[in-house]
């Protein structure tokens, strides 16, 4: 009986070999076995589209193809009758198939694409910590970037080509990801609404104490409306009035940490602020402390939801739909659904408009200049055996023609032209966009997602997208909320927040990547899992118990390395100071 | 003894136990109820989100009934035109992973019961010790990819036709038949191959239709193998990893930034075409478990009715 | 028994009794190695504990060996203090889980068994077993409801403040010691009806002519409960019990990610969502694997004991 067991181990350990021999797959070197979804030519092989003078493949539905997308989105896969889909077939010959994997998915699928090694031709990959290309999954595309290849493309990275690059290992930087978002052109129209970060108040707050005037504003101010408030209207529709949700819920928590940042004066750097170049940790400096004790106050006055640190998102969005909630610091994102579920109501003057309070001395700077991503977009996979047709679809795409086909549809259909050549969308037309089941038959949502784009204006002076429109903002601006403009002699939600400055050139240090199982890596983490714990515990306690549980706070913080967090991002700070610069 | 007295001991015993039977009866049907009320108001409250306004939903405080009806979230969850394609894989998948299972767990968990079966331990050791480790996602992924199953529907079922937990719920409830059925068997000459099929399978139903129904929804539900082995083929994907996909895409609607589109507006308009995640997520709820509500009463009878197996003792 | 069929010891005994028995051999030695490839084979991998693993370099043999430095980053500093308390945790709230949920179970089987009108007993089944079709997300946030302050639709609080039990609310997610008794409860109400299914298919198996026995002995109700019916599934309950003995660092994920929040962490974090974070978020496969290793040594030790003990103890036993 033993022997035969020993026999089926040692059956098992040859098995195991010839199953690890074959897992031996190609290197980035090697190029991998095709993989089944890549271009063709509707049968015949040698059948190749033709080129054009500089050497890209002219794409036309004499030589059809089929291009293989791999992506992390959340937007769908379109439907089978799509429109867009068929446009793309009839002018051009491009099919594409489409593997779509939910961002919450990521993490895990792609560690075992990288593990398999065989990829789709294009993917649209969400690589802050540069998995794909560090794992060769990417060819380098440079030589297409040229003004006689992909000239669209390349006027795309030209201005940051040094900051796109990047070196994979080999001593030579390359561009394997072209940026799908914030590479703005001509004007930037965009900003009507903002959706960065504010101290958020209730409309009907400002208006009960007669439109206050929002400059200089501060902390004191802040909740002292919120207090007056929480007095003279205890309760709204039947329920008690809320004076602050501080925002804590799972995956949100940022809600609790950022604030210390922008309250003094500094905009979002993650984790830390910079000083003169020098990057350093907040979380356990007095701008962090003075917040928390402020808020520490607040709730011994009662204006803090106790429920903020235990409640899940529902219950957060919930009471802020219910319109009992007075301020909160949220990003304007977060909570959109509360927002139209107020307005649904009929509740106008139950939403929210930002505020920026800071400390003494500091300068607002809540809102930044959009920021291109790096490591996010379209790459060409190392098993893509045309990458030249690949590129020539991406290049395709780029040009203003297909740009305005992809946002705002097709003319007639989902948008119309005025007389002065300005788009606009008629209301109904507006409401049949927000319909998922329409959007999968009419827009290539994922597609577009991973997409470079041409943000900013066309050359025709309209914006790249209905979003960023002037005139559909103010057509569907509703009474009160003109009122309510009107009131601060203000034209948009943007004008309540600051105007932003250049960027510096390593801005923002939150995406400075903190590599994947490094020590700064954990150290982060440890630091952000030391403030979710000891922050909610701090701002509930009894004010006479802050200053005890800050020092422990403090000094659990003291036993995480964080110094290695700001010598890489200082490192990378450098870096980008002495390479982000020039363009090509 | 004078039959007098016992007939006398016996009624008032009866009496007593009547007593005791509505006693008991009143309070264990109270429990049932109880327990009724209690089980049911999830799905209930879920079925009234998933007929609810999406941004009505939002507010929160809806119980049993859908204040402000709308059949938009089915619309939006029914009209994907990939889910029938993927409800379809997912019931082949169901079914092979049931038939394969069944018949292998079963012919297994006979082999092991059998007291004088030389390889008994063995066997048993290396299936139980499956069940507390994993040897993680990619090492699994490369031998799903050196077997060639990658993008097949064979890794759907192939790497689980047989779990170490139905096995051993089925040979202990194999062990529980008397030994005389196999030994009477045994004398008439039967083969083990006869034994198994004809005598102990039928006697084993019971616990056949629950192992069925733990393979069934264990497979129903999966959706995780589509991501990492299949989910580069389009025909090859099921049902809970579609859904899965749209509810993503349901959040990702719900954290937008509206911009100048004045998302706010047009929702004061009346905007009856805005869905939200909880009302999707309860849309997809009710989707996935009403076929499983509907094939549960069908299984159900062989476990609650039961198999009287002293009957055919003979 | 026939006498070639008798288990034998000795060399050319175990061959013949294997030969004598190939009918049995045929029908489980193909379904065993079958087992072997798909969950032993890949345990290969577990070799990358000992390196710093990158799924980009696909061969197993080219990564770098690091030797313990994945076992050290866990055990020992910040990380071992946390891990030590995710042990806790863990085992905290899954032998509450467990606990319940077997008492429970069991007692609802043992009622159901005992309610004589079939068309109700259906109906009571098929609506106990519903919860567990709905996902964590959705229970959690119904859990979370009910646990709120009575304006947030806390159903809980507003029943104890009705019968005058408490004055103020109770913050029930925010005191850690209540967040085993809530896992634990979650589960409950998740999985009871479900987990009673396993003992009625169990309790079919039981002769009928013992309970016309036992009542022509005038045993009452509980008595055929007590020594009928609870004996009948017995092995089954042991089996399940040594069985689960081995999971009880399975506590999971969802629910403490769902309800779990920095006032109650102490009690919350599991050795999952340790691995989780640290692990594959992180892309750090090294350390999850270690963890896996860790919790499958923990629990083989575990069966290994509770089986023995119950051999000892004249019960069913797992192996």
């Amino acid at each position: 009986m033993k022997r035969l067991l020993v026999l089926l181990l040692v059956a098992a350990f040859i098995l195991s070999f010839a199953a690890c021999g074959e897992t031996k797959q190609p290197g980035p070197d090697t190029p991998a076995p095709p993989s089944t979804g890549t271009p063709n030519s509707s049968g015949s092989s040698d059948d190749k589209p033709a080129e054009t003078a500089g050497g890209l493949p002219v794409l036309s539905p004499d030589n059809p193809v089929t291009i293989s997308l791999w992506m992390t989105t959340a937007s769908s896969a379109p439907a089978a009758d799509n429109k867009l889909t068929k446009l793309l077939k009839d002018k051009l010959g491009v099919t594409l198939t489409y593997e779509i994997v939910a961002p919450d998915n990521a993490d895990q699928k792609t560690g075992v694409m990288l593990a398999g090694g065989e990829y789709p031709d294009l993917v649209g990959a969400t690589d802050l910590n540069a998995r794909f290309i560090l794992g060769g999954a990417l060819i380098p595309m440079d030589e297409y970037l040229t003004e006689d290849k992909a000239n669209l493309l390349f006027e795309h990275v030209r201005p940051y080509w040094n900051r796109l690059s990047f070196d994979a290992g080999d001593g030579e930087k390359k561009i394997y990801i072209l940026p799908n978002y914030n590479r703005f052109y001509n004007e930037i129209t965009g900003g009507t609404h903002y959706g960065a970060s504010g101290f958020w108040i209730q409309k009907h707050v400002l208006e009960d104490a007669g439109y206050p005037n929002l400059d200089n504003w501060n902390l004191d101010k802040y909740f002292g409306l919120i207090e007056n408030y929480v007095k003279k209207y205890p309760t709204i529709d039947g329920q008690p009035t809320i004076g602050f949700e501080v925002l804590a819920v799972s995956g949100r928590e940022w809600g609790m940490t950022n604030p210390p940042e922008y309250l003094a004066g500094h905009p979002n750097d993650g984790g830390v602020i910079v000083k003169n170049n020098v990057a350093e940790i907040f979380a356990n400096k007095d701008i962090a402390k003075t917040y928390y004790q402020y808020l520490n106050a607040m709730n011994a006055k009662g204006l803090v939801d106790r429920e903020s640190f235990t409640q899940t998102l529902d219950q957060y969005l919930a009471k802020l739909a219910s319109g009992r909630v007075l301020g909160m610091y949220d990003q304007r994102w977060g909570f959109g659904n509360a927002q139209d579920a107020l307005v649904a109501e009929g509740k106008d003057h139950r939403t929210f408009v930002s505020t920026m309070p800071v400390y003494e001395g500091a300068t607002p700077y809540y809102a930044d200049r959009d920021v291109m991503n790096i490591n996010q977009g379209f790459g060409v996979s190392v098993s893509c055996q045309q990458p030249d047709v690949a590129v020539a679809f991406l290049n395709t795409m780029m040009s203003q023609e297909w740009q305005k086909i992809l946002h705002w549809g097709i003319e007639g259909e989902d948008y119309l032209v005025d007389d002065n050549g300005r788009f606009y969308r008629t209301p109904e037309m507006r409401e049949t966009q927000k319909d998922l089941v329409w959007r999968a038959s009419n827009r290539l949502e994922a597609l577009l997602d991973v997409l470079p784009k041409y943000q900013g204006t066309y050359d025709d002076g309209n914006a790249y997208n209905a979003d960023n429109q002037p005139e559909e903002f103010f057509a569907t601006l509703s009474d009160y909320d003109k009122n309510f403009l009107n009131a601060y002699g203000k034209k948009t939600w943007r004008d309540f927040l600051n105007q932003p400055p250049e960027n510096p050139v390593y801005y923002p240090c939150w995406n400075i990547t903190l590599p994947d199982g490094s020590e700064a890596q954990m150290a982060n983490k440890q630091l952000t899992d030391i403030s979710l714990k000891y922050l909610p515990r701090a701002i509930l306690a009894q004010p006479s118990e802050f200053e005890g549980i800050w020092a422990e706070y403090v000094s659990e913080i003291e036993k995480v390395n964080y110094k290695e967090i700001e010598r890489v991002i200082n490192e990378g700070i450098q870096d980008r100071i002495a390479n982000w610069g020039g363009g090509k | 003894m004078e039959p007098k007295i016992e007939d006398v001991s016996i009624r008032i015993r009866h009496r007593k136990t009547d007593v005791e039977n509505i006693v008991f009866t009143t309070f264990n049907t109270l429990i049932m109820i109880t327990l009724c009320v209690v089980m049911l108001y999830p799905m209930l409250n879920t079925l009234a989100i998933s007929f609810n306004d999406g941004l009505d939903t939002v507010r929160g405080g809806v119980y049993l009934w859908p204040r402000i009806f709308t059949l938009q979230n089915y619309r939006v969850v029914l009209k994907m035109d990939t889910i029938y394609d993927a409800f379809v894989i997912s019931v082949l998948k169901m079914i092979i992973t049931v038939v394969t299972n069944l018949f292998f767990t079963s012919m297994l968990a006979y082999t092991i019961s059998r007291k004088e079966y030389v390889l008994r331990k063995p066997i048993t050791t290396i299936f139980v010790l499956t069940m507390y480790f994993n040897a993680g996602l990619i090492p699994n992924y490369l031998l799903i990819k050196s077997l060639g199953m990658i993008n097949t529907f064979a890794a759907y079922w192939v790497p689980n036709i047989i779990s170490a937990f139905n096995l051993i719920v089925l040979r202990t409830y194999i062990k529980t038949i008397p030994e005389s059925f196999v030994e009477s068997a045994r004398i008439d000459g039967a083969k083990e191959f006869r034994i198994f099929f004809q005598i102990i399978l039928p006697l084993c139903v019971p616990t056949m239709a629950t192992i069925a129904l733990f393979v069934a929804v264990g497979s129903w539900n999966s959706w995780f193998d589509t991501l990492i082995y299949n989910s580069g083929k389009q025909y090859l994907s099921t049902l809970q990893y579609e859904l899965q996909k749209l509810l993503a895409s349901a959040m990702n609607a719900g954290n937008r930034t509206p911009a100048a589109t004045g998302a706010d507006a047009a929702a004061a308009a009346g905007g009856k075409n805005t869905t939200t995640p909880q009302g999707i997520r309860a849309a997809i709820t009710i989707v996935t478990a009403v076929p499983i509500l509907v094939v549960y009463p069908f299984l159900q009878r062989y476990f609650v009715t039961g198999l009287a197996i002293g009957g055919v003792k003979e | 028994m026939s006498k070639t069929l008798a288990p034998t010891t000795g060399k050319k005994g175990f061959w013949s009794t294997v030969f004598a028995q190939r009918e049995l051999v045929i029908m489980s030695v193909p379904i065993l190695l079958y087992k072997i490839l798909f969950s032993y084979v890949p345990i290969v991998g577990w070799t990358m504990a000992f390196q710093n693993y990158k799924p980009a370099i696909r061969s197993i043999w080219k990564q770098k060996w690091v030797g313990f430095d994945n076992f050290v980053k866990l055990f020992t500093g910040l990380n071992g203090e946390r891990f030590i308390r995710d042990i806790v945790n863990t085992l905290g709230q899954s032998v509450l889980t467990l606990a319940t949920g077997y008492i429970f179970a069991i007692t609802l089987a043992l009622l159901l068994n005992e309610i004589r009108s079939t068309k109700f007993k259906r109906i009571v089944q098929n609506i106990s077993y519903m919860p567990h079709f709905l996902s964590w997300i959705i229970v959690t946030g119904m859990v979370s409801v009910m646990l709120s302050v009575p304006t947030s639709g806390g159903i809980i609080n507003d029943i104890l403040m009705r019968f005058n039990l408490i004055k103020e609310p109770i913050m029930f997610l925010a005191e850690p010691k209540y967040f085993w008794g809530i896992v634990a409860g979650s589960h409950l109400w998740k999985e009871l009806g479900w987990n009673t299914i396993i003992y009625l298919a169990a309790m079919t198996a039981i002769d009928p002519t013992l309970y016309e026995a036992a009542v022509m002995d005038g045993a009452n109700r509980y008595q055929k409960m007590l020594y009928i019916t609870l004996p009948g599934i017995k092995a089954t309950i042991v089996v399940l019990m040594i069985m689960s003995i081995g999971m009880i660092l399975e506590a999971g994920f969802e629910i403490q990610y769902f309800l779990g929040n920095g006032l109650v962490v102490d009690r919350s974090e599991t050795i999952d969502i340790f691995v989780l974070t640290f692990g594959l978020q992180m892309g750090n496969y090294s350390l999850a694997t270690v963890a896996g290793i860790f919790k499958t040594v923990v629990s083989i030790f575990l069966i290994s004991t509770a089986n023995f003990i119950s051999g000892k103890l004249g019960e069913e036993k797992l192996i």
